[in-house]
């Protein structure tokens, strides 16, 4: 499957124009990092520095948006792989640097693919205490032990772009709740080890 | 009547008639009563059993239940204020004989309440308030294949479902975690479970 189509390739072109390597590097971040919906505004963003008019802005923009993902996405990791993506008559120097930027930043790509994908909402921290019930107006008298545990949880990164929702839920557990609940741990722990050895 | 021990309020009127009414039965039917009592105290949901031995208990020995229903109401008072206020059987003993029963049917249901109150006294902790309390756990674990960014990932999920309790309703909590996460998740209840047996 051809990562781009050609004119996308011509589009790419207009990098000559960039100020510098380093221009193009951050323009292969902003890129790959927006959402297709952010590609118009980065493309404003981007014409002053590249002497374009809106228009070519937008098509450089969007078709260094597929490259990055493309190549993220198919998990190339071999420079040969990503040369051979562009055509043979494409400017050789322009694809080298292409390439080297890509490279450089795939690590940080993906595991910013994966942070972003969609899930349920996320456990992000916990905290506990212990506390010993003395009293109650059922019994006057205890001394029972009860644990409270927050657990602050965020919700899917998708949805909450830049500004995560994080919400904070307080639970008590009695001692004989925390013992099944360690049981069940553990078991996913012995799975888990399982998975892991095979 | 002196200071009682299982309440501060003043005792109704018909307590000390229904007392005497009390009195009247034999040492037997005291201790079928007193039974029947026990077993609805420590199975407190078990009300349309109760009940129906309670019928039973009058038929058998010919008393209307109407009466009977009183004289039981009566009796419980004085079980469910020793509960509230840690009781032992003595001070029990003690509020029944000023209640008026006799010294032979106080001791007796005193002793009867001594080798309940290890039960009773778990279901009124039980009952105790308890804030969000947790009520079940599910979980589940796999690997994400793929996604629409990455064609390949192979990274492990796991997932829980907490049910947590709300008031009179239950909420499912669904989280996300990863593997890092999980174990220090793991790691953190077992140092709560250590810090909840040395004060147990």
């Amino acid at each position: 499957m051809a990562a781009l189509r050609d004119g996308e390739f011509v589009a790419l072109q207009s990098l000559l124009k960039a100020p510098s390597r380093d221009a193009v590097r951050q323009l292969c971040q902003e890129c790959f990092s927006s959402p297709p919906a952010g590609l118009g505004p980065l493309a404003q963003r981007a014409c002053p520095g590249l002497t374009a008019g809106p228009e070519e802005a937008e098509q450089l923009v969007s078709a260094l948006h597929n490259l990055t993902r493309h190549v993220v996405y198919h998990g190339l990791t071999r420079a040969e792989d990503i040369l051979s993506l562009f055509p043979k008559d494409f400017h050789q120097n322009l694809k080298n640097l292409l390439t080297k930027i890509i490279l450089e930043n795939i690590p940080a790509w993906r595991n910013e693919a994966q942070a972003s994908q969609i899930s349920l909402p996320r456990l992000v921290d916990m905290d506990w205490r212990v506390d010993i019930k003395t009293s109650s107006d059922s019994i006057s008298r205890m001394a029972v032990p009860t644990c409270l545990l927050q657990l602050k949880i965020q919700e899917d990164v998708a949805l909450c772009g830049n500004s995560p929702v994080v919400s904070a839920l307080t639970v008590e557990l009695s001692k004989e709740t925390l013992d099944t609940m360690l049981e069940g741990l553990g078991r996913i722990r012995d799975q888990l080890s399982a998975v892991a050895s095979k | 009547m002196g200071l009682l021990n299982f309440t501060r309020d003043p005792v109704p009127e018909a307590v000390s008639g229904d007392m005497h009414n009390l009195n009247q039965l034999s040492a037997q039917q005291f201790s079928a009563l007193t039974e029947v009592l026990f077993r609805f105290l420590t199975e407190p949901k078990e009300v349309e059993r109760f009940l129906t031995q309670l019928s039973d208990f009058a038929t058998m020995n010919k008393i209307s239940l109407g009466p009977l229903k009183n004289i039981v109401k009566s009796i419980l008072l004085v079980p469910n204020g020793a509960l509230k206020r840690n009781l032992s059987s003595e001070q029990v003993r003690a509020d029944f004989i000023a209640l008026g029963l006799s010294e032979e049917k106080a001791s007796y249901f005193a002793e009867q309440w001594k080798v309940n109150s290890p039960t009773l006294t778990r279901l009124a902790v039980g009952q105790t308030l308890m804030i969000n309390q947790l009520i079940d756990m599910e979980w589940k674990f796999g690997v994400t294949a793929g996604s629409s960014e990455l064609e390949k990932v192979g990274s492990i999920f796991l997932q829980l479902k907490l049910v947590i309790k709300k008031g009179s309703q239950t909420e499912n909590i669904y989280i996300e975690l990863t593997l890092p996460q999980f174990y220090s998740f793991l790691h953190e209840m077992e140092r709560v479970k250590t810090s909840l047996e040395s004060f147990s």
